[in-house]
């Protein structure tokens, strides 16, 4: 049996899929979700075997969706936008519908869909992050309660690595996030956020000013008083930059 | 940069030929005066030309003073006092001139020159004001020509943005959409079916002949934006709820086509669409004081990705409504508190 959840914001697009998948015995349906974040519980609480996924959706995204995902469920998308549908190859999706759905090539990809049941899959996550849009307007976080945040970028002060995680600084409050510092810093952009130490990226628009601390250590002093190592290759990239 | 240079050359030329016009009729003018009064012609002239050539050149200066005293936005009394005051002035000068020459004059020449001063300085007073009258005309016949530019320049961007709004007119994946929606209702519900591939044959083709017209009236271009939230309705569900207002006076108004039209998709699009409980698109249209007044409000998520589509879409309307309107239509989008709003001013 192949549990399925289906997500997509569009009533009538969730009774299309359903009025397919009931027509195939090996099918099951184990939940319909209306939005992102319905999904990310929804999967976490049913473990599927399949997710049919709509990209386009408020709050949170059909990319943003797999990036919080604990387990690794087949992804198929479902998007009336082509130029998703070839994006989500790179995120290990394993096929792509397009809208308006086609009953034949829906039953090619339930084939291809069980030929993969049962195997070893790639993780979702992750992959998902690094293969998104750039630059990120986004960064989506998932607290220990399970708990969704959507942080947009022009919100974060700064970024701290913590271990093998990063705190997401934004007004005095901050996240943690389990992703190298390494690799977010490449998807942000590059004119307004700056890795100027080895543990900080920096929003620029938030540097009050840079001061010289010791013979070639400086500091940098956000609007609300932070203050932030700079190491030499970090403050000749703020220089490029400012 | 052409046009440029070609007015700059005229209207030095106009300068050069205007001053020489004042200069000759100064010089004529005021050499019958002393003729009359037993002076000989070669005398008269030769007394007549230096003064005359300063007067001249006061005429050619009083441009100044035009521009800086504008018909058109300058108050009355500034004007009148302004050009009461120099012609005094300038003719004053003129006069003075008249007095310091003429003595130098009769001792070389051994003449007797006796010229009527008030007369002079009447006649300098009178060519002065006719400099000033030629100054403002020749603003005037500029000013005309400025705003012919502009009228075909609004005529050349009004021809680009019908061709780009045509274009980005109806995005397409609300076609794969609700054509998504109607292959969902032929299984359960193929009379729903039926009727909604009606209306968005309907849509299209009054996307189509609307959009070859030059001006609709405002109720025709809202009644394309219903037929489009109808189609919308059935793919959002409750998530979309609508309220239009328009008052009557409205209603009759001209607009041109498919202006509301994107403005509305893109309150879908980037508007309700991203909102998880979805929300209400607001359109009021009003008449007053001869100017329609659109407003399309709607929630908007402040932290959605992708907001570069939209600004096109309003670009683009803003585009053809100031070409239709030859600038003096009005178009503000603002976002606040999570409210995205549209606001087009149109004078009737």
């Amino acid at each position: 049996m192949i549990r399925t959840v289906i997500v997509d914001d569009e009533l009538p697009a969730r009774e299309l899929l359903r009025e397919f998948l009931s027509a195939d015995e090996d099918c099951e349906i184990v939940a319909e979700c209306a939005n992102g974040f319905e999904a990310v519980k929804a999967v976490a609480h049913h473990d599927p075997d399949l997710l049919l996924l709509d990209i386009q959706m408020p709050k949170l995204d059909g990319f943003e969706v797999l990036e919080l995902l604990d387990r690794s469920p087949i992804v198929v998308f479902v998007t009336a936008h082509d130029e998703h549908a070839l994006r989500a190859f790179e995120v290990h999706a394993l096929d792509y519908l397009l809208k308006p759905l086609s009953h034949e090539r829906f039953q090619q990809v339930m084939e291809r869909v069980k030929r993969a049941a049962g195997h070893d899959r790639q993780p979702v996550a992750g992959l998902a992050t690094s293969l998104r849009a750039k630059p990120l307007q986004r960064i989506v976080v998932r607290g220990e309660d399970g708990a969704i945040q959507v942080v947009p970028v022009s919100r974060l002060d700064y970024i701290e690595a913590a271990d093998d995680a990063i705190l997401l600084a934004t007004s005095g409050t901050k996240l943690r996030k389990q992703q190298p510092l390494s690799e977010i810093a490449t998807q942000l952009d590059p004119d307004r956020f700056v890795r100027i130490h080895r543990a900080y990226v920096i929003n620029i628009e938030r540097i009050e000013k840079i001061e010289l601390y010791a013979k070639d250590s400086r500091v940098a002093i956000l609007r609300d008083g932070t203050r932030l190592p700079v190491s030499r290759s970090g403050y000749q990239r703020l220089k490029e930059l400012l | 940069m052409a046009t440029t240079t070609r007015t700059a050359l005229s209207r030095g030329a106009l300068a050069l030929y205007g001053m020489a016009a004042v200069t000759l009729a100064a010089t004529a003018s005021s050499a019958f005066f002393l003729w009359a009064r037993h002076a000989s012609p070669g005398l008269a002239v030769a007394a007549a030309l230096p003064p005359s050539l300063v007067l001249g050149v006061i005429a050619l200066a009083s441009r100044f003073l035009c521009n800086a005293l504008p018909l058109r936005s300058a108050s009355r009394s500034s004007i009148v006092i302004g050009h009461a005051g120099s012609a005094a002035a300038a003719s004053g000068l003129w006069v003075l001139t008249w007095k310091s020459w003429v003595p130098t004059l009769n001792s070389q020449m051994s003449a007797h020159l006796d010229p009527d001063y008030s007369l002079l300085f009447g006649l300098g007073v009178m060519l002065y004001v006719a400099a000033v009258a030629v100054h403002y005309l020749v603003l005037e016949i500029e000013a005309l020509r400025e705003a012919e530019d502009e009228v075909l320049r609004y005529r050349v961007l009004a021809r680009e943005a019908e061709l780009r709004a045509f274009k980005a007119q109806v995005d397409p994946h609300f076609l794969f959409n609700s054509l998504n929606a109607v292959a969902s209702m032929c299984g359960s519900r193929p009379l729903e079916a039926r009727e909604m591939a009606q209306r968005l044959a309907d849509f299209f083709r009054l996307i189509l002949r609307l959009g070859a017209l030059e001006r609709i009236t405002l109720a025709e271009e809202i009644d394309l934006v219903q037929r489009y939230l109808a189609i919308e309705k059935v793919r959002f569900g409750d998530r979309l709820t609508t309220h239009i207002d328009v008052d009557e006076g409205a209603a009759r108004c001209m607009v041109p086509p498919l202006l509301l039209q994107p403005l509305v998709e893109n309150a879908v699009r980037h508007g309700v669409a991203s909102m998880v409980e979805g929300g209400t698109i607001d359109i009021t249209a009003t008449l007053e004081d001869h100017m329609l007044r659109i407003v399309v409000d709607n929630p908007a998520d402040p932290d959605r990705t992708d907001a570069r589509g939209e600004g096109i879409g309003i670009e683009n309307a803003r585009g053809r409504l100031s070409a239709v309107s030859e600038g003096r239509a009005m178009l503000q989008a603002a976002e606040a508190e999570g409210q995205f709003r549209v606001v087009i001013e149109l004078p009737r």
